[in-house]
């Protein structure tokens, strides 16, 4: 594959400057960086706690939470798929069919409801639709070969117009125990849902991070042919994370059966937020990689900036141009940075 | 990928005939679904519907899909394609509808599209932002702006009254009996495809997608040339901004970006399928005809319109497969 699209060093134009000659400035910048994007975090909660009425609040921050839980989800199934894939967007790990994904196994959830069946038999046919959507999307990057950037957008294609077929564009209303329970509040009068996020990011954290697997999964992502001769089974690692994607679209898609009480059209909307999310997570972690935690840190980031600017009556409309402004401040700053001289 | 000198000694027979399949998959898939559609559909070999399939399923996504394939040469992606096609439209259209002459609003258009790629040079040659990342701030930076210019996001009518004539014939004219679209769209592959293979800039801009570190290293001005680049993918994509709100009559904000994944498909259809793995204008558009017939084969079949997009995916994914399939089995 010779068309390269580095996500992270970009296009060096400095001639003669190594990656390892600025090792140690570099490790300084991440920190720096690192510490710089919390801050902003801080930041912006403090803003909006000062100027905005109720933001700060328990209850405010259950439902940034709340409200979070789709997309992080999402971008958390994302993010594994970046960690084992690499930084090359186009060679390397990205999952275009994750929202569509979403869209279907919610259908397939409230289709198998309102046929009568119970929570069980609906939560499992929408995780194994999940799944299933993974594993044709292991089988063509791993099985077939072909680049994720095309084998994921082939499968979005199928997967959105299969929810097409199966909705007819309309809306499948749903109500069962588990979506009464999920969209119901919890303890402190925080969402069910927001407890969901918490207690997701938390499982996928502690596999991802903590466990030999997920270590692997960074050796695979970082330098494949270091892993492959290691004796990393590469290619089950590559299959294994885009099944795990797929499982996470189906786990978003019954949250957002339940957030809407019934599968709606136009799920593929979400696919390019969840992008921006889960490439934006690295700048929360230590050493500029996608991580779960660093993830859901900036899926809360996005939740409470649109929060804030709902609160303070700033127009929705300028949600998506401060999203974009932000990626462009943070990666300008990771990129200013790690070139000190320049 | 790399061209492979396949094997040691002399290839077999079988071994050679697998490479052509290779080296030409693309040409070889068209035929096939073209073969696979003339049979299942009568009505799909005619004179009137190729000619519809070149006007309707080509022209647009064709010009987006060249300018895309601009931005994957040195070595990027744009995605903000779609936002270019936008501002293009937005200017056009508000210009004409201000009672500015058509010719003056088409310039305009054009400058808008430029100015989002100038914008994208900015923050990729001029700061060193990744062409991924760059570009998706641009899209969304360029959907709310479209939305504060349209107050939230209100098409802007042309009224039937009045469209004036210059304007009509952008999109319903015709040049010598060929639909002025289509002479537009030929021209453009036709220049892409000088610039790129012949013109110094074309080579050095496939030099630094290759390989940016020799590029860097042979004294070649890659910041120039990517910025170049990427302000030629505005101005292309820009032209089908301008064809698109000729052909409709109206600026929809936002949507151009329904071109985007088809564009970004097409060009790495193009890329990955052609014999040495490059990005290349005739690679491009055969992956744009590729997707044009499968979609206008599938309504003629008279399949549901929902069941389409599946077919859709479905040809689209087993083309890929296949030769994905056959190119390893072909460098194994």
């Amino acid at each position: 594959m010779s068309v390269d699209i580095q996500l992270a060093p970009v296009i060096h134009f400095e001639p003669g400057q190594s990656d390892f000659a600025s090792a140690g400035g570099g490790s300084l910048a991440a920190a720096a960086l690192r510490a710089g994007s919390l801050i902003a975090f801080v930041a912006i909660l403090v803003v909006f706690s000062l100027t905005a009425p109720y933001f700060l609040s328990v209850g405010n921050f259950g439902n940034v939470l709340g409200q979070s839980a789709i997309s992080g989800v999402l971008a958390i199934g994302l993010t594994i798929v970046l960690i084992a894939g690499g930084s090359n967007v186009v060679t390397g790990g990205i999952d275009l069919s994750l929202a569509a994904n979403m869209g279907l196994s919610a259908a397939v959830y409230a289709t198998v409801a309102q046929f009568g069946y119970g929570d069980a038999t609906a939560v499992a046919a929408a995780l194994l639709t999940g799944g299933l959507i993974g594993l044709v999307n292991a089988i063509a990057v791993v099985g077939a070969g072909i680049v994720p950037l095309l084998a994921t957008l082939a499968v979005m294609n199928i997967v959105a117009g299969l929810e097409l077929v199966l909705t007819q564009n309309t809306v499948i209303p749903a109500s069962t125990p588990l979506l009464t329970a999920l969209s119901s509040s919890g303890p402190l009068g925080i969402p069910a849902l927001a407890y969901v996020l918490l207690v997701f990011t938390l499982i996928a954290a502690a596999i991802v991070q903590y466990t030999p697997a997920g270590l692997r999964l960074y050796a695979v992502g970082e330098f494949p042919d270091a892993a492959r001769a290691a004796g990393l089974p590469v290619r089950r690692l590559v299959a294994g994370v885009f099944i795990a994607s797929g499982l996470c679209g189906g786990f978003a898609g019954i949250l957002s059966v339940s957030n809407l009480s019934g599968s709606t059209t136009g799920s593929g909307e979400m696919l390019l937020p969840v992008v921006v999310t889960a490439l934006l997570g690295s700048v929360f972690s230590r050493r500029l990689v996608p991580t779960v935690v660093g993830t859901l840190l900036s899926t809360l980031f996005v939740g409470f900036l649109v929060n804030g600017f709902q609160l303070l009556n700033i127009s929705s409309v300028l949600v998506s141009g401060v999203q974009g402004l932000l990626i462009l401040l943070v990666v300008s700053a990771t990129t200013l940075l790690r070139r000190p001289e320049a | 990928m790399a061209p492979q000198t396949s094997s040691i000694g002399t290839p077999t027979l079988p071994r050679l005939l697998l490479g052509a399949v290779v080296d030409n998959a693309l040409v070889l898939a068209l035929v096939a679904v073209f073969a696979v559609f003339s049979i299942a559909t009568p009505t799909f070999p005619t004179l009137a519907n190729l000619q519809s399939i070149l006007v309707n399923n080509f022209t647009l996504l064709a010009i987006v899909a060249v300018a895309m394939t601009f931005a994957v040469s040195v070595g990027g992606i744009d995605l903000s394609v779609g936002t270019a096609v936008d501002f293009a439209s937005f200017a056009f259209v508000s210009l004409v509808l201000s009672g500015q002459p058509v010719a003056i609003a088409a310039l305009a258009g054009l400058g808008a599209g430029a100015a989002v790629g100038a914008f994208n040079a900015l923050l990729i040659s001029g700061i060193g932002i990744s062409p991924f990342l760059a570009t998706l701030g641009t899209l969304f930076i360029g959907r709310s702006i479209q939305q504060l210019l349209t107050n939230g996001g209100n098409p802007v009518y042309l009224p039937p009254s009045g469209v004036p004539e210059a304007f009509r014939f952008l999109a319903r004219g015709a040049i010598a009996g060929i639909p002025v679209p289509l002479v537009i769209a030929a021209v453009i592959v036709a220049g892409a495809t000088l610039i790129l293979t012949r013109a110094r800039f074309g080579r050095v801009a496939l030099a630094i997608g290759i390989q940016p570190s020799v590029a860097r290293y042979s004294g070649i001005t890659a910041r120039a040339h990517v910025a170049v680049a990427f302000i030629l993918v505005g101005l292309i994509a820009a032209v089908a901004g301008l064809i698109l709100s000729a052909t409709v009559t109206v600026y929809i904000p936002s949507s151009g970006n329904a071109f985007l994944l088809n564009a970004i498909g097409a060009t790495f259809i193009g890329t990955t399928l052609s014999r040495l793995g490059r990005p290349n204008i005739p690679g491009t558009v055969l992956g744009v005809l590729l997707l044009g017939i499968v979609a206008n084969g599938l309504l003629l079949t008279g399949l549901n319109f929902y069941w389409q997009q599946v077919g859709t995916g479905l040809l689209i994914f087993a083309v890929l497969a296949l030769s994905f399939i056959n190119r390893r089995k072909a460098t194994a």
